[in-house]
């Protein structure tokens, strides 16, 4: 499954954003849709079987939950987090 | 349990130890049972997360960073060198030659992949800089 929630946090919690990315996902499917052909021509042209990278990206995307990355230089501080 | 997880956040509120180290170590009671379940074979339990962690050492001039990364993304991460073209393989191999790293990417199969991950689970690093302490383990 991939991850359909994620939370981005900027400075210190004063500003915390929730991104529902199942809205992400929603509005990139039709361009993903449009944009089908030409990967297909791509991955032809570079010699890549297409099924086997969109299963691979597949993969990562749903791979992608349990990441966390916090950052905090005193100034700024960010968090990203893929529950 | 409970008293162990106690004393760890009395630690970390008497400012004994730090956020990340409380959150190992909550994460380490978590994972008792496990260790010591059923099997008793003394097999150790598979990593699922590799953590790069880098604290300021008090100067002032490093970032601090906390960093969690899946081992499943790092697996298909791994994949991904299999969606590379051969000529591009053959020029980035030649690449890390040049810049004196013997890897040969065509070795990254499927069938070795699952070992290359295994072993990172004994992989340790740490750097103490004068700026800044750098750990990167797996949990």
């Amino acid at each position: 499954m991939i991850p359909i929630t994620s939370t981005v946090r900027i400075r210190d919690g004063r500003h915390q954003f929730w991104i529902p990315l199942f809205l992400v996902w929603l509005l990139l499917l039709p361009v993903a849709i449009l944009l089908l052909p030409l990967f297909f021509i791509a991955c032809l042209i570079v010699r890549v079987n297409p099924f086997r990278a969109i299963s691979v990206l597949w993969e990562i995307l749903t791979a992608l939950k349990g990441t966390d990355v916090a950052v905090d230089d005193g100034h700024c501080s960010v968090l990203v987090r893929f529950p | 349990m409970n008293e162990n997880r106690r004393k760890i956040l009395e630690m970390l509120s008497a400012g004994q130890i730090s956020a990340d180290e409380a959150e190992r170590l909550i994460a380490a009671l978590g994972n008792e049972p496990a260790s010591s379940g059923a099997s008793g074979a003394g097999a150790p339990s598979k990593p699922k997360y590799i953590r790069v962690l880098v604290e300021d050492n008090g100067s002032g001039n490093s970032a601090r960073v906390n960093i969690r990364v899946p081992m499943q993304l790092l697996r298909s991460g791994v994949k991904l060198t299999g969606l590379i073209p051969d000529h591009a393989r053959t020029q980035v191999n030649q690449a890390l030659r040049e810049r004196g790293i013997p890897f040969d990417l065509n070795q990254i199969k499927p069938e070795n992949l699952e070992e290359l991950v295994d072993q990172l689970a004994d992989l340790t690093v740490d750097v103490d800089d004068r700026n800044a302490k750098v750990r990167v383990f797996c949990e």
